[in-house]
């Protein structure tokens, strides 16, 4: 390589610009930002039919929509949410953050990386596509059978629920295995397990449990698809199926999914706030080891979500026991990050603002989810509103609000840019007092019975009050997401002002410029501590100087992935459409894995990666 | 990393099967499945017969796993991941069936 | 492949293993919940196999015996069922397989110590063996059809060929697998210098679905109803 002394070597193959630049990257901070822009743009749009719903529900006997155009929103609002908003922006985090924080250039494995977003934005097109072809799915998010079966699903709604969730999962089954890979195998000099940033153990622990319970999903949704297209009877009565069936291998998916959502955003507070206040997380072992915890006592507590469907006094006891004993790891992590907070110099930026009201919001979620962990408490909680603002403290007030920290903190980094303080503390404010607001009342409106997933009701119930002002809530919300995005595109018309360490934070993403060269660090860091910016701070040790006669070398770009997911894509059409085109979809994803594997990668001593 | 690979920390090639000793496991998974057979066709073994049955099926599997997968010369860690990954499904299938099969209400219906 | 992570160096692994290896082995840890999940169901619905349909009774009615409903042979309210299951059959098919499993290690071994005729010898025996098996899993599934067992029929239909179908698709992903490295081979450049890893790497893929046979087989047609 043309290599001038005392700079670095430019890469091996010249970079292709444009659109064509995107569509054939493996670098990781790219698809970071495809995973985050797409998340961002999906959020907004289950923001909107969140709207819709609140609309409906403002005023007794509304007629914004009707009863089926109800049940596809509320169904549509949970699974984009959660498969199309929270886990690609945690995705975002993932990609952006594991190779900088842990000192790699990249992740294991750059193209398969490319390949799960490309096979994601198939999934997601596809999911919504259903809008447009004969209805969204329309049974929840957690699409109990028999409802789902052809007697009652006449349409292909249920079908397009099934083949896009397979391809989502084996999008995020691809991306897992790849930053488990990573972590385990491509840490910097020093950076030993118990040098990770929590972040990064997080991210670890959210891959394993996708890792492992998305099989499972998957297991069930190919015997869903198999009911209704080839007459299996899986999960119909009359047939002699066992619709409980279903809600078994769901929710032993459904809930270590849901600590797929919040962990992440545990991981990005466990960053932020020992950053602002200035001192290193309190109990970093019992924070790692109760993620540890989470995700395993996660496996064993899947029938809460079933306490009502007779499973007998010996089960519902057991999954009682577990499911409580899961709220100790995480007071655990409370106690932990309080502890954090506890005698720091405290710096309150827009970032703080969101990880303090997250440790808030998400405790109160916490406490009323223990409530119906108890099945008598249970069975009068269950399909009412009370759930409702029990998950969403959880999600909004945990996972949203932990992603926003993240996005506060990390966006000089990304971009180079800050976002506008000001703006941002209104921005937080308008979250803060919106979601409180809105998903407060809901514990009223259920414990006076209001029943989920009605699309409207009477007058005269007692819930008229409480949802005219949740819906009040829920349009402050979207205020403060307006806010947001006015303050981003308004930020990014800015020039780049960050340096490279402006929280004066201690992680290794830190040690390299704003944003990040695109091999991310001119020399790979050596770690010599936990906090290890902190550390070389305190003990005056100067960033190392390049080596002029290095050769970086870099992934180049390829299309492979690109190909490989139009390849996914075809057979996820072919599924619902006709089976001649799984076959080609088929030879497209053969044709595929054979050039990425005869690609040249320029890697020594071989050519690698599947 | 020597003590985290005990046995197989030394040479790795030299630790690995010969073709004969490949050939000889072949020979024995095969005796075990025709065991395996004859116990199924035995009349009597009542309800001894299910768990001869998985303890030699249980074997043939580790010994896949240890010997033809080369889980047995690899580091550690390479089992950690696996035998994660198999303990928990074992578990799951184990407590699923249990809430199928241990609750008269759910027999009964 | 870690091509990203190291300069001019070895290939950079914190562990010592390669990247590659470790992802295999983290994807079928994966698998074990897939096949678990589909066994759970089978047996979840094994025990719960109800009598069929007069009309069933009528249409496989084959010389005083009804074919075609339960796994195994029975006499309920004095009607005379033959089991679906063929033990002898499906133990020549997993003998087959079980030898494939057996050829695959060989073909390791040649690949690994430079042998590169041995290991495209036992490459085409493995492949060969496997779409034996396959096609084993082709007479099979005839059978039943012919007998009246399909996905519609009970649950055990449904289960079975679910079950065992996504066995034979994860085996034809393998036969696929071990064609495409045995063309790779004839190149001019063979498997290049890796060959020994690339093809353990898909010999572990083989002998995991190899293992996941010798559970159904256990499971599916030795463990009695």
């Amino acid at each position: 390589m043309a290599t001038a002394a005392g700079t670095l070597a430019a890469p091996a193959v010249q970079a292709p610009s444009g659109i064509w630049a995107w569509l054939t990257t493996v670098d990781h901070k790219r698809i970071g930002t495809l995973y985050g822009v797409s998340g961002m743009v999906f959020f907004v749009v289950a923001g909107i039919e969140a709207l819709l719903i609140r609309s409906q529900l403002a005023v007794p006997n509304g007629e914004v929509v009707d009863a089926d155009l109800f049940n596809a929103l509320f169904s549509m609002h949970a699974l984009t949410m959660i498969f199309l908003g929270v886990m690609p922006l945690g995705a975002a985090f993932f990609n952006w953050l594991v190779p900088l924080m842990i000192g790699a250039r990249d992740v294991a494995f750059p193209r398969l990386n490319a390949l799960s977003y490309w096979i994601f934005l198939s999934g997601a097109l596809m999911l919504n596509a259903s809008w447009l072809l004969g209805g969204a799915p329309d049974t929840g998010w957690f699409a109990y059978a028999p409802l789902t079966e052809n007697t009652y699903s006449t349409g292909r709604s249920m079908d397009f629920y099934t083949v896009s969730l397979i391809i989502l999962g084996t999008s995020s089954l691809i991306a897992s295995l790849n930053f488990i890979v990573t972590i385990i195998n491509l840490r910097a000099p020093g950076m030993t397990m118990f040098r990770l940033p929590v972040f990064v153990w997080m991210t670890m622990i959210v891959a394993w449990l996708l890792v492992l319970s998305l099989p499972v999903l998957t297991v069930g949704l190919i015997q869903l698809y198999f009911d209704r297209n080839f007459t299996t009877n899986f999960f119909i009565p009359d047939g002699g199926g066992d619709p409980v069936l279903w809600q078994h291998i769901f929710w032993i998916f459904g809930h270590p999914e849901v600590y797929v959502l919040i962990l992440p955003a545990m991981g990005i507070v466990s960053e932020v706030l020992p950053t602002f206040s200035r001192k290193p997380l309190f109990g970093y072992g019992a924070v790692v080891f109760a993620g540890i915890s989470i995700a395993i006592l996660g496996f064993a507590v899947w029938s809460h979500h079933m306490f009502t469907t007779g499973l007998g006094p010996v089960p519902r006891v057991v999954f009682s026991a577990t499911t409580m004993t899961i709220a100790v790891p995480t007071g655990v992590k409370i106690f932990n990050w309080l502890g954090t907070l506890y005698g720091g110099s405290i710096r309150f930026t827009t970032a703080m603002y969101f990880a303090v009201g997250f440790i808030a919001t998400f405790t109160v979620g916490g406490i009323s989810g223990v409530m119906h962990a108890s099945p008598p408490i249970d069975t009068q909680q269950q399909d009412t509103y009370f759930i409702v603002a029990h998950l969403h403290y959880v999600l909004f007030g945990g996972a949203i609000m932990g992603i926003f920290a993240g996005v506060y903190y990390w966006f000089p980094k990304f971009t180079g840019r800050f976002l506008s303080e000001g703006m941002g503390k209104l921005h937080f404010w308008l979250f803060f007092i919106g979601l409180n607001v809105t998903f407060f009342p809901m514990h009223f409106l259920g414990v006076s019975g209001m029943p989920r997933r009605i699309y409207t009701y009477d007058a005269g119930l007692g819930w008229e009050t409480w949802n005219f002002v949740a819906t009040l809530g829920a349009f402050t919300i979207a205020a403060g997401m307006a806010v947001f995005l006015w303050n981003f595109f308004r930020s990014m018309r800015e020039e780049p002002s960050a340096p490279d360490n402006p929280w004066d934070a201690p992680t290794l993403e830190w040690a390299t410029s704003s944003p990040p060269p695109e091999h991310d660090f001119d020399v790979v860091p050596v770690v010599r501590a936990r906090d290890p910016v902190w550390y070389d701070r305190d003990h005056g040790i100067a960033p190392p100087e390049p080596d002029p006669h290095e050769h970086i070398h870099l992934p180049p770009p390829s299309y492979y992935p690109l190909l490989i997911g139009v390849g996914f894509t075809l057979i996820g059409i072919g599924a619902l459409s006709h089976l001649a085109l799984v076959a080609l979809g088929a030879v497209v994803v053969i044709y595929g894995i054979w050039g990425w594997t005869l690609e040249p990668t320029g890697a020594e001593p071989a050519a690698g990666g599947h | 990393m020597s003590a985290e690979g005990g046995h197989a920390a030394g040479s790795h090639e030299r630790s690995h099967p010969t073709v004969r000793q490949y050939v000889l496991i072949g020979l024995l998974l095969t005796v075990i499945t025709i065991v395996e057979l004859a116990a199924s066709y035995t009349p009597g073994l009542g309800v001894l017969l299910i768990p001869i049955l998985m303890v030699l099926s249980g074997i043939k599997f580790v010994i896949v796993v240890a010997y033809f997968m080369h889980l047995r010369f690899e580091k550690a860690l390479l089992t950690r991941l696996f035998v994660f990954g198999f303990v928990l499904a074992g578990a799951i299938l184990i407590s699923l069936l249990a809430l199928f099969w241990g609750d008269p209400a759910v027999i009964n219906r | 492949m870690a091509q990203a992570a190291h300069a001019a160096e070895a290939p950079h692994s914190s562990t010592g293993i390669d990247s590659r290896k470790v992802l295999m082995w983290i994807f079928l840890a994966s698998e074990c919940l897939f096949f678990g999940s589909l066994i759970a169901t089978y047996l979840v619905f094994k025990g719960d196999i109800p009598l069929p349909a007069p009309g069933f009774i009528e249409a496989h009615m084959h010389d005083g015996v009804v074919t075609g409903w339960f796994p195994t042979d029975r006499v309920v309210d004095g009607v005379e069922y033959a089991g679906v299951l063929n033990i002898p059959v499906t133990s020549a098919s997993t003998f087959v397989l079980l030898m494939s499993s057996v050829a695959m290690v060989l073909a390791v071994y040649g690949a690994q110590n430079g042998r590169l005729k041995m290991m495209k010898i036992w490459l085409l025996a493995t492949l060969l063996l496997g779409i034996i098996f396959l096609g084993f899993q082709v007479f099979e599934f005839h059978e039943f059809g012919a007998e009246g067992l399909n996905l519609a029929t009970n649950q055990f239909g449904a289960s079975f060929f679910v079950l065992t179908g996504f066995h034979g698709a994860h085996v034809t992903v393998g036969v696929l697998m071990l064609g495409s490295m045995l063309l790779a081979s004839m190149r001019r450049t063979g498997l290049g210098p890796e060959a020994g890893f690339h093809v353990e790497t898909i010999g572990l893929y083989w002998h995991f679905v190899d293992i996941v046979w010798i559970v159904i087989f256990t499971v599916v047609y030795l463990v009695p109803a």
